[in-house]
């Protein structure tokens, strides 16, 4: 059987080559974009984030500044039921030569800092070992299956985790883990019932455990096979090598996991409001056990347990106020994390 | 300028040697004798006794019938080899024909690869090495590799890195400092660090690197040394640093040393074995087997005519 031949098309006059379509001449206009118009452009682009992010950190603080003003440092500091204060900003005079806007944020403050730290330290332990589980001891067929779980963990939404900490975990505490007598022994300064600060950091932790153990083990597998088989030819076992080669030679990617995952525990809302207790209250570690019983509220919490009062204006210049510490806080956190990867650069090849 | 017209013309007439590989072609094998019995194979020629003068040098290592494969393909096929203090020996061979496979079992390297299979005896002073603890068999059996691999710290931890793993309770940088400083003058890489210890080891060239991690395995002192193509991504001054020191070090461990560059190996081996296909065609003194190869298949190599 001959094969199939195409007849071949005439060739077409010069002449009057045809119009290409318009949305072909789009495309292919911006293939064959010049370098300098790419790099004015993309430049343009990166300027305009850059000033948007400007933008956005002068317009916070213009709203939040009359809730600084007046209270000064004390802002920061402790003092009274943080939840009666807003209930007085919110219900104040509606002149604005009477606002009220006293507010000691402390309890908020501290239990922002509790959470995140407590979440993202269980979070970057566990995450480390999983990762160098997963890279280094897993069985194949174990492996298979971990890599792609963890990624989706990595994607389930938080409002989910929070669903099932006050469905699931927040019943089980109040009526396995907390006693009656436990209840009794602060129930003249707060009620237990389930919610609160282990809770929130569990919850917390083991939402953002997943994202660090994805980034860690890209991490540790884009290690030069020749370093661990280097290590291995002076006698050092797998396990000792991957601490003294690995994991110390991917501390750059650990930092990055762990300012991702600190950003994202500093701006977790709504799953903390859920399962926090949502509560002003500062948990006091000399309770012992109970202090991780005791309720929080974290500063992304209480902005979105107070958002229908944006309307009362030094109520909402008291929730800008928040949300200019958390953007403080995110600004440290890269600072931070910079500043912590630069000596580590020094080891690194070019 | 006629010379040059005329030699052309005669390349021209007469075409060079047809580069042919057979390779179901039995080859003619020249090995050392196992132990006076040989393989047992009647197809192979007779097993060649190494004179006395031969076997001066204290033997410290010796592969017995040794096969190895990758997921059931063989790499290595019934290899029977000494290794002996006081000398280098010289595994040269064309690309794939198993010299690295060969030399990674050496300190049981190859179980790093989950597929890899392994039938045979491999001693270490008459020790099995799969009865000894696969760590302390590297600390004896140290390995450099083709590619530099310094670790990403600095060019001290580096040298310290065996040290510090190797010993029960880690020694403080007092202790380690003179053995650093040993290691790096045995690699001949102490004038030109000295100065500045604490330098990150991957900013050095690479020649510096692949002398760095030749101090490295030298600080643990081993009893063997193995090699494994270390020059092959250095520029020539770098490999005559490198070529050197292997022939000074002959006198304190065992050297094998893996090439396919046959000008190296004639520089610096003192036995040559040459493998092809997986299997060991020839092994003896290096000027026998460059000068006056038995095997055919050694006489084409050597010669030039494949690989």
């Amino acid at each position: 059987m001959p094969p199939a031949t195409a007849p071949i098309a005439p060739r077409r006059p010069p002449a009057a080559p045809a119009p290409p379509p318009r949305r072909a001449k789009l495309l292919s206009g911006l293939g064959s974009w010049s370098d300098r118009r790419a790099e004015l452009t993309l430049g343009a682009l990166a300027c305009a984030v850059l000033v948007l992010i400007g933008l956005m950190v002068v317009f916070v603080f213009s709203k939040a500044w009359p809730s600084f003003w007046h209270n000064g440092f004390a802002w920061f500091g402790g003092g009274g039921d943080v939840d009666r204060q807003l209930d007085n900003i919110y219900n104040g005079p509606s002149r604005p030569s009477e606002y009220v806007y006293k507010l000691h944020a402390w309890p908020l403050l501290y239990g922002t800092a509790l959470t995140t730290i407590a979440g993202v330290v269980i979070g970057l332990v566990t995450a480390l070992l999983a990762a160098v589980f997963i890279v280094e001891f897993a069985p194949s067929p174990i492996r298979r299956l971990l890599e792609p779980v963890v990624r989706l963990l990595a994607a389930v939404p938080s409002v989910v985790y929070g669903l099932i900490g006050l469905l699931v975990i927040i019943p089980f505490v109040n009526n396995h883990l907390i006693g009656e007598g436990r209840k009794e022994s602060v129930a003249y300064v707060v009620q237990l019932n389930g919610s609160g600060l282990i809770v929130a950091i569990v919850i917390l932790s083991i939402m953002i455990t997943p994202i660090m153990i994805s980034i860690i083990v890209d991490a540790l597998r884009s290690v030069p096979q020749g370093w661990t088989e280097g290590a291995a030819a002076l006698g050092v076992n797998r396990w000792r090598a991957m601490w003294t080669i690995s994991v110390r030679s991917v501390r750059p990617a650990i930092v990055a996991a762990a300012v991702l995952a600190t950003a994202r525990a500093l701006g977790e809302a709504i799953m903390l409001s859920m399962v926090s207790g949502s509560r002003g209250f500062a948990p006091n570690p000399l309770d012992g056990l109970t202090f991780l019983f005791e309720p929080v509220r974290p500063l992304a919490a209480t902005i979105v347990d107070h958002s229908e009062g944006l309307s009362v204006t030094p109520f909402a210049q008291t929730l800008y106020a928040f949300a200019a510490v958390l953007l403080v806080s995110s600004i440290l956190l890269s600072l931070g994390g910079w500043a912590a990867k630069r000596p580590l650069a020094r080891w690194s090849a070019r | 300028m006629d010379e040059v017209t005329s030699t052309a013309h005669r390349a021209a007439a007469v075409p060079p040697p047809v580069r042919r590989i057979v390779l179901d072609d039995q080859p003619t094998v020249v090995t050392p004798g196992a132990n006076g019995n040989g393989n047992g194979n009647g197809t192979r020629t007779p097993a060649v006794r190494f004179a006395a003068s031969d076997t001066a040098a204290r033997e410290r290592m010796r592969v017995e019938e040794l096969t190895i494969a990758y997921a059931g393909r063989v790499a290595v096929r019934d290899v029977t080899l000494p290794v002996r203090q006081g000398e280098v020996l010289s595994l040269i061979g064309p690309s794939g024909c198993g010299k690295t496979t060969l030399l990674r079992s050496l300190n049981r390297l190859t179980e790093l690869t989950p597929t890899a299979t392994r039938g045979g005896r491999i001693a270490l002073d008459g020790q099995d090495v799969d009865e000894l603890d696969v760590t302390l068999l590297r600390r004896r059996v140290a390995m450099v590799f083709q590619q530099p691999n310094p670790f990403p710290m600095s060019i001290f931890d580096n040298v310290a890195y065996g040290l510090r793993e190797q010993g029960t309770k880690r020694p403080g940088k007092r202790d380690l400092a003179p053995r650093v400083e040993e290691a790096l003058r045995r690699a001949g890489l102490w004038d030109e660090v000295a100065d500045d210890l604490g330098r990150p080891a991957l900013r050095l060239s690479g020649g510096q690197q692949q002398r760095l991690c030749i101090a490295r395995a030298l600080a643990v002192e081993p009893e063997v040394l193995l090699l494994d193509e270390p020059c092959s991504a250095l520029d020539p001054r770098s490999t005559q640093t490198i070529e050197d020191l292997i022939v000074r070090l002959r006198a304190e461990v065992a050297v094998v040393i893996v090439t396919h560059n046959l000008q190296q190996a004639f520089r610096v081996a003192d036995h040559v074995a040459f493998m092809y296909l997986g299997e060991l065609v020839e092994y003896g003194p290096a000027a026998d087997v460059f000068g006056n190869p038995r095997a055919r298949r050694t006489r084409e190599y050597v010669s030039g005519s494949f690989g």
